[in-house]
């Protein structure tokens, strides 16, 4: 004798009672179960071969936006005839689009369509057009308004006849209508169901959810706990999670604390003067261009530090001042220095601790947000995260730079690392740091590198080495990731974020 | 960054032995360059703007042969005496006051090499003249004119010429309106009444600087005597740009002759190639570089950088550096030199001796401490920018635009603004991501921009929290659970919730939260034309609170 649990009992009597086979959808409005119950039920009724399931490919197909837009207001193709009519049947183009109010992007298809459903002629040379014959209502129209009128504005377009579903073919290609494939399911009550049904479904006597009564009063005892599929698929659930990119921010963060750097936390928007100025670049150089910079209309320009600073930096800039350069050679702006901008690095945060903060040694970093004037590509942001680490020592080196760096970078994993020489404005020597990615077959740039040039420390009165070194986080948070595109790390995508692993 | 070509077998001529293109690869990111692209029989490689020098096969060459060993220390360049003269008329000296010029005899350019002749032009424009503004190059067949040269400036109409790509004469006031180059350059001139001009001895126009020459002084790849000529507004950008262009010629085979350039108050002999001087600390140098080099070793070192170098006493260098080199400042810059010479690739790393014990920044620990709580009550973690635009921020969330930090540049209609709070970006993430599971929770822990006028910016940087709870019976009960669970959490022991209007949430469901009786937060359910703004289909609750303030 077959026993059966409530749900599969419940959906057998539900099916009965609506004549032997129903669609899924309906017996689940009948018995109130869950859809999901009623297939589990479905399953095993099916095993026992007292049901049978049938399934049958159904198309489900609704108007997109601009097919919506085409419906109400009808296709480009009929606004241009109607107008061209309206205009005694012959006329230039640029007349009958004008008095069609059609859109410019929407001509083209307008002219396709008229010649397609022989309409009108075009006359290419002269740029007339000529109607031809009463244009009909089309099919396409028809089915077009057809589903305007539907339940919900979808139909089935199995549903629909031979010359309809050509329409739709038709439609769909013009991106005015869009589909979706369901399958439908319709379960039906076999022999073998029948018979048990006469005989009366045996009742259920396991237990499927254990309670806390039953627990407490010891009745379980007495109860059979039923044996679950413990293999079946679940509904997945999605644990909260730390973004991918804030995971390897901490990463990163966490390997400075433990090489003994400090966490220092500067203002995104800051005075040109800390943001160029201060570490020596010039007033017309490239990277200060409104191109590069995001300047700010409000407000639009700060404060200068204090008089002996400025004076400092103003004179190392024009001539040198005490530190045995040569400056820039050229009269230096303090309203250029006032301007506010988005900072571009956090070197402009850097600059100030240093200056404040003199005794050596002194070891800080920070994994922090700064802006560049971008169109935003698959390459590029307007706004990143960069790493910065300072060592300012006494005798400091160049090889005490490189040593930190190959220290830093092992931890996050990257063993191959170069140090090319390179430039920067602030910095002599200078360098890059490389690694090698075996994938890509190339070197990419992790992070520019050097120390602070004699003009940059000079004026803020720091008598020792500082070792600087900066760069994109985004970057190799996209080769950690696997990404190829960086919208993809700023997009927040929940698909992504679910799926990508919280051990970044 | 400017880019070169380098065709394997042409560079192989300039460094004058055959080389492979993996020896290229291997060994030219050692003087700076970044490999860009490696073609079938060429390396494309950047290069950095101070080395403007490398603009040319000869540039290049001059390093890579010093860095080889095979050819080091100071290039010699020989200017002879010439007859070639120039005036410079008081005229011009509002306009564009400074010009400089060299003669180049006896060579021979191929069509490719009168294509890179223009491509280092352009790059000297860029990395030297500013686009032009500082210094501007013109590159003339000589022996079609006739010296004395005048640069002189006049009336914008009362001379025509045949520029270069026309067929005919155009008044200068034309150029700037019609020819390409005169309507991308003319800012330069055009606020002044007399417009620059290069003539020869009979009239004839060379060039209007810094717009364009004339197709008369054409350089073809049959021409064998040039004349060059620098104008500029920075007498050290003209130097430079002439220095590099000319020394560059010089080793592509040319002979360098003197232009005498009569200013109304002086004279000057041009292009004056001659090395400048400098004095270099040895202890300085091996200080800095961590290195305990010999005066010798470091000699070698600088010579391998095409430097001249001798003793010139204890401990003292005295360094000879070649008219090209643009970018030595400093004795510093002569430091790098030597770790180039001795090859980036030699130096061992090394870690620095001093013990310090790293310190997190109390605001970034706070954070940490947020998001642990906010993943505990299931949130999930979005990322979203601070620029943001008015739309999104304000009247999408029902809100009148206050004034915020704003752009003057903005690159995009999406980006025009600063956000002061984070919860319009959360919303707009719930938008995106419509075709995703329900429920949806996001959270956001990250910074805000305020203004404020007791900060030397004129505003403040602020850390806030945030989250949304969207899913189809989300409400203002959970949502004031939530945000009193993350407050218990975050330490704090006392709070008010007070009724609030405000218009993003709906009537009667939005409390402002106070800690210290100053409001700090809001929590809420998202009013329902929001949703439709959005285009958002299930209810969603909301909170904000400004971390910072509640760690005060």
């Amino acid at each position: 004798m077959v026993r059966l649990r409530k749900n599969e009992q419940q959906t057998l009597l539900t099916i009965a009672h609506l004549g032997g086979k129903a669609k899924v959808s309906q017996i689940v409005t009948t018995s109130n179960l869950s859809h999901a119950a009623v297939m589990r039920a479905a399953l095993t009724l099916s095993k026992e071969k007292l049901l049978q399931i049938h399934e049958q490919k159904q198309t489900i197909a609704w108007l997109t936006k601009e097919g919506e837009i085409y419906e109400k207001n009808g296709l480009p193709e009929r606004c241009l005839i109607e107008s061209l009519n309206s205009l005694g049947g012959k006329a230039k183009i640029d007349k009958t689009v004008k008095n069609a109010r059609l859109e410019g992007q929407r001509v083209p298809i307008a002219l396709g369509w008229l010649r397609i459903k022989g309409w009108a002629t075009i006359e290419r040379k002269e740029n007339t057009l000529t109607a031809l014959k009463k244009p009909q209502i089309g099919i396409d129209e028809e089915v077009m308004a057809l589903i305007a009128r539907a339940d919900k504005g979808r139909i089935v377009v199995e549903e629909l006849e031979k010359k309809e579903r050509g329409a739709i073919a038709t439609l769909r290609k013009r991106k005015l209508l869009a589909v979706e494939e369901k399958i439908l399911r319709t379960l039906e009550i076999s022999l073998h169901g029948q018979k048990l049904l006469k005989k009366g479904v045996a009742p259920d006597e396991e237990v499927s959810q254990l309670t806390p009564e039953l627990i407490v009063s010891k009745k379980w005892r007495t109860k059979k706990l039923r044996k679950f599929n413990v293999t079946a698929p679940g509904a997945p659930i999605y644990p909260g999670k730390i973004h991918p990119l804030q995971q390897i921010i901490e990463r990163a963060r966490k390997i400075f604390l433990e090489m003994g750097f400090t966490e220092i936390r500067g203002p995104l928007v800051e005075t040109a003067f800390w943001n160029f100025d201060a570490l020596f670049q010039p007033q017309d150089h490239p990277a200060r261009e409104m191109h590069d910079t995001f300047y700010l209309s409000v407000p639009k320009a700060g404060q200068l530090p204090n008089k002996k600073v400025v004076d400092a930096v103003t004179k190392t800039h024009e001539n040198g001042w005490t530190t045995g350069s040569k400056g820039w050679g050229y009269p230096w702006s303090a309203a250029e220095g006032r301007r506010l901008v988005l900072r571009t690095h956090t070197t402009a945060e850097t600059i100030k601790y240093l200056s404040a903060q003199q005794k050596p040694p002194i070891k800080v970093f920070s994994v922090d947000r700064v802006y560049r004037n971008e169109q935003l590509t698959y390459k590029n942001t307007a706004e990143f995260h960069q790493i910065e680490g300072i060592v300012m020592d006494k005798g400091a080196t160049l090889r005490d730079l490189m040593g930190t760096l190959k220290t830093f970078y092992e931890r996050f994993g990257l063993e191959t690392v170069q140090f090319w020489p390179s430039y920067f404005p602030y910095t002599e020597p200078s360098a890059q740091a490389m690694v090698y990615v075996p994938k890509l077959h190339h070197w990419i740039e992790l992070c520019g590198m050097g120390m602070f040039r004699p003009e940059v420390l000079a004026p803020m009165d720091i008598k020792h080495p500082v070792l600087a070194w900066g760069g994109g986080l985004d970057r190799l948070a996209m080769v950690e990731l696997g990404l190829d595109d960086i919208r993809l790390l700023h997009g927040n995508r929940l698909g992504w974020i679910r799926r990508t692993p919280a051990c970044q | 960054m400017p880019v070169i070509t380098l065709q394997r077998d042409k560079f192989s001529d300039f460094i004058r032995r055959d080389i492979t293109l993996k020896e290229m690869t291997d060994w030219l990111p050692w003087l700076g360059f970044d490999i860009e692209e490696v073609g079938e029989d060429n390396v494309k490689v950047e290069f950095n703007p101070n080395r403007i020098d490398f603009s040319s096969y000869a540039g290049v060459a001059r390093a890579f042969k010093g860095l080889r060993g095979w050819e080091t220390g100071l290039p010699n360049y020989d200017v002879r005496s010439g007859g070639t003269v120039l005036s410079i008329d008081e005229a011009v000296s509002k306009v564009r006051p400074f010009m400089l010029a060299a003669v180049v005899s006896n060579v021979k350019l191929d069509e490719g090499e009168v294509v890179d002749l223009m491509e280092m032009q352009e790059d000297l424009h860029w990395g030297i003249g500013r686009d032009r503004k500082k210094a501007s190059i013109g590159v003339h067949n000589l022996d079609v004119v006739k010296s004395p040269f005048t640069f002189t400036a006049v009336e914008p109409d009362s001379v025509r010429f045949v520029p270069l790509d026309r067929t005919e004469e155009m008044s200068l006031k034309e150029i700037l309106q019609k020819h390409e180059k005169g309507t991308a350059y003319r800012h330069l001139i055009d606020w002044s009444p007399k417009y620059p001009l290069l003539i020869d001895a009979s009239g004839e126009v060379l060039s209007v600087p810094p717009i364009i020459n004339g197709e008369l002084t054409r350089v073809t790849e049959k021409t064998r005597n040039l004349l060059l000529d620098v104008t500029g507004t920075s007498l050290a950008a003209v130097e430079k740009c002439l220095n590099v262009l000319s020394t560059a010629l010089a080793d592509m085979g040319g002979t360098l002759e003197q232009v005498t350039v009569n200013y109304p108050d002086r004279t000057v002999l041009s292009p004056n190639l001659d090395p400048q001087t400098m004095k270099l600390r040895t202890a300085y140098a091996a200080e800095l570089l961590g290195l305990g080099f010999s005066d010798s070793e470091i000699v070698e070192c600088l010579e391998k950088c095409r430097l001249g170098a001798r003793k010139a006493g204890t401990g003292v260098l005295e360094v000879k550096i070649p008219a090209y080199r643009i970018d030595i400042l400093h004795e510093v810059d002569l430091v790098e030199e030597i770790a180039i010479g001795h090859g980036y690739y030699n130096l061992k790393p090394t870690f620095p001796a001093s013990v310090t014990i790293g310190r997190q920044h109390p605001t970034c620990k706070a954070a940490n401490t947020a998001r642990q709580i906010m993943i505990g009550l299931s949130f999930t973690e979005a990322l979203n920018f601070t620029l943001t635009n008015e739309n999104l921020h304000y009247q999408k969330m029902r809100r009148k635009p206050v004034q915020s930090v704003t752009l003057a540049n903005p690159v995009s209609a999406e980006y025009t603004i600063t956000r002061q709070d984070l919860l319009p970006g959360l919303i707009q993430n719930l938008a995106d991501n419509k075709h995703e599971s329900f429920p949806q929770k996001l959270f956001e822990v990250s910074d805000v921009i305020v203004l404020n006028n007791s900060t030397e910016t004129g505003c403040e940087r602020r850390m806030h929290v945030a989250a949304v709870s969207s899913y189809s019976t989300a409400n203002y009960t959970e949502m004031k659970s939530t945000v009193e669970a993350f407050l218990a959490n975050m330490g704090l022991t006392q709070w008010k919730m007070i009724r609030a209007k405000h218009p993003t949430f709906i009537e009667g469901r939005a409390a402002s939260i106070k800690v210290n009786n100053q409001p700090t937060g809001i929590v809420g359910e998202i009013h329902p034309e929001v949703l439709n703004l959005f285009e958002l289909e299930n209810p969603t609750a909301a909170f904000e609170v400004d971390l910072e303030a509640i760690l005060d």
